[in-house]
């Protein structure tokens, strides 16, 4: 199997529901045959550097995966077809992956995902702790 | 005194990503980066100008010309904000 990640871009006028049976069709498509999601990330809509197809604004979704070629090349036909779909890139990551390292690779993904919103939640505090005094502030009316 | 030029951008001398920023990965994703290194045209800026190195160059050029592609960074125009 084959390690490549692909950002497709969704039309903007699209309901959650239909930009979700999208995401599944091609989940199920690239996970037919032995083939396994790694990461998939929805950066959600976005503003296009040029126009495409007349729209300025797009959903964009993102997958890193491990497949064959031919599951590749099936979804990106389905894209070619499918009027929603805006644009598509795939880009190959590594020419050889096995499963472990796809087990290795979620959860080298996780637990940076847990280090980033720990961070974040880290910051929260910090700010929390800072409005603790707010009211030694004393207004004096001056005549 | 004549006036300066109209970049308010400094030359640097040495290659940010050999320098500062060693452990950053050249990423085509990673446009608020890539930014850095395109004119207000969303041309490339040259080595000499931006000061990197011929590795990270080649390695900006590919995610430059990724992110174009996935409308994520300008060919051409648009004024950039």
């Amino acid at each position: 199997m084959r390690r490549y990640e692909t950002i497709y871009i969704l039309r903007p006028n699209l309901s959650e529901n239909e930009i979700s049976t999208i995401i599944d069709n091609t989940t199920a498509i690239l996970t037919s045959n032995g083939g396994a999601i790694i990461q998939l990330d929805k950066w959600g809509m976005r503003k296009l550097a040029y126009e495409i197809k007349k729209e300025t604004l797009g959903y964009y979704v993102y997958c890193d995966y491990a497949t064959n070629p031919a599951e590749g090349a099936e979804m990106e036909r389905k894209f070619r077809i499918d009027d929603a779909v805006l644009k598509y890139m795939t880009i190959k990551l590594n020419d050889d992956i096995s499963s472990d390292e796809v087990t290795t690779a979620i959860s080298d993904i996780e637990t940076r995902k847990a280090a980033r919103s720990a961070a974040l939640s880290n910051d929260d505090d910090d700010t929390a702790d800072n409005d603790g005094d707010d009211d030694t502030e004393t207004d004096s009316d001056d005549e | 005194m004549p006036a300066p030029k109209k970049r308010t951008f400094q030359r640097a001398r040495v290659c940010r990503y050999c320098t500062t920023d060693k452990d950053q990965i050249i990423d085509y994703k990673d446009t608020k980066q890539l930014r850095y290194f395109i004119s207000e045209r969303g041309k490339i800026m040259p080595r000499r100008i931006s000061g990197t190195c011929a590795t990270h160059q080649r390695q900006l050029c590919e995610a430059i010309k990724r992110a174009r592609q996935i409308a994520l960074l300008p060919y051409s125009g648009v004024n950039l904000r």
